[in-house]
């Protein structure tokens, strides 16, 4: 039944190299997507109703965009540096990063700004600085408030349902895409025993079945909300 | 010296309690392994132990008389040799099969491993042959039942001929004549001298199987 080759001992020698440098970056990515947890948001024991939250934050960003006063940016630079005092450490850590990460990005593309136009650099300075304000207050948001309060309070919002309904089905899926990634990449290393000559034929496949998993996992979800009762409406948690 | 040898092993999720206690197992080659135990009693823990994928916190597994940890497996030749030698099926087929046919996801393994395309050819047609699953070579495995998926997964385990055999739950999503099938035809591995480590809530396979039972 089993064929011949089965019954002796390959001699196999691996190739030193052919190990791969894209599969370790989708490992990574894989890695950090499955590190999104969903619902870590810690609301505290002052409970803000979402949807007051969301509010001060859109007119937070809009006035740190629009304004040229240093005073007021002064201001939300205090509150933001007092809130964020307030977490625990690791949330600082995570803001912090967010932060200075976006800050990272905005410079790369303010540099020729900023080397060309002398004159301009202070106000180059202060988009740096708004940037920065801008993505530390989505972290605090986003570490302040659980996914489906978020979803709850656009809804209160009266943001289209669709795109309610479409912005929590990607979050929640997120991870678990990400983790699906992450278990296709270590399968798909168990058998990469070799130098692959189809590299990007493997990657592709692996990303054609992630897209045609997410595919199946949402039409089955709506399904199941089907079944219990869901009419298109959707209202959120 | 045992071939697989687990020593004081524990392991836990992050800050999480132990999945897995100062956990020994020896197992000899050709030995046939069951792994039994609860839901989230560590069985797939141990098997990512096993092949490599995860690390434990604390204890030593060696293989062939090799220490396996993070330094032994970052070079990559030791990496690729034991995963030839350490094949793994894993309890979901689906996250296994990512080419746009059957025949080139079970040949995945044979190319790997450097063999001319004639033997590739052979090689791969004498799994479909073996597993049942001719009709379904140009087949693209996403668009598969369930069962046929497992058949797919396994042809595609089997087709690196490696030394060790890992199951997860082999049985699971198969027919009635699937499971005969599967259980006669590793039988058959066993024979072959080959190891096999196998992680069952069936009671058909092990009595069919002469094995030991590693009960978590």
């Amino acid at each position: 039944m089993i064929p011949d080759w089965m019954n002796e001992k390959d001699t196999y020698v691996p190739p030193k190299k052919g190990g791969a440098y894209l599969y370790k970056t989708m490992r990574s990515m894989g890695l950090i997507m499955s590190r999104i947890t969903i619902q870590t948001g810690s609301e505290g024991k002052i409970n803000i109703p979402a949807k007051w939250k969301i509010i001060v934050l859109l007119l937070s960003i809009i006035a740190i965009s629009v304004t040229n006063n240093k005073t007021v940016l002064l201001f939300f630079a205090a509150a933001t540096l007092l809130i964020i005092a307030l977490k625990p450490p690791e949330v600082i850590n995570r803001i912090v990063k967010n932060a200075f990460a976006s800050g990272i990005i905005a410079s790369i593309f303010l540099l020729p700004a900023f080397v060309t136009n002398p004159v301009g650099r202070m106000n180059n300075l202060l988009v740096l600085i708004k940037v920065m304000l801008s993505i530390s207050l989505v972290s605090i948001f986003n570490h302040s408030t659980q996914w489906n309060h978020i979803t709850r309070g656009l809804r209160c919002l009266h943001v289209p349902t669709v795109f309610v309904f479409i912005l929590d089905i990607t979050l929640k899926y997120i991870y678990v895409l990400g983790n699906f990634i992450n278990e296709m990449l270590t399968a798909h290393v168990m058998r990469a025993v070799g130098k692959n000559k189809d590299k990007y034929g493997s990657i592709g496949g692996i990303m054609g079945v992630t897209f045609i998993r997410g595919n199946e996992l949402n039409k089955a979800m709506y399904e199941a909300m089907v079944c219990r009762g869901f009419t298109d409406d959707y209202k959120g948690l | 010296m045992a071939f697989i040898e687990l020593k004081d092993i524990t392991f836990a999720y992050d800050e999480g309690e132990n999945v897995l206690s100062g956990f020994n197992l020896l197992i000899e080659e050709g030995e046939c392994v069951f792994v039994r135990g609860d839901n989230g009693s560590g069985k797939s823990t141990l098997f990512r132990i096993l092949t490599g994928i995860s690390y434990p916190a604390s204890g030593i597994y060696k293989f062939d008389g090799e220490e396996i940890n993070k330094k032994y497996l970052k070079d990559n030749r030791n990496s690729k040799l034991f995963h030839k030698r350490v094949g793994y099926l894993f309890q979901n087929p689906d996250i296994m099969l990512f080419s746009n046919t059957v025949f080139d996801d079970v040949a995945f393994g044979p190319r790997q491993i450097g063999l001319g395309d004639k033997e590739v050819l052979a090689r791969t047609e004498d799994i479909l042959k073996t597993f049942d699953i001719e009709e379904l070579r140009d087949k693209a495995p996403y668009h598969l039942s369930g069962g046929q998926k497992k058949k797919v997964a396994l042809a595609a385990v089997f087709a690196l001929n490696p030394e060790v055999i890992l199951l997860d739950e082999p049985l699971a999503g198969l027919d009635k004549k699937g499971r005969g099938w599967l259980v006669e035809f590793l039988k058959e591995v066993k024979s072959s001298g080959k190891t096999l480590i196998i992680a069952t809530h069936s009671d058909e396979i092990e009595a069919e199987l002469d094995g030991r039972v590693c009960e978590l």
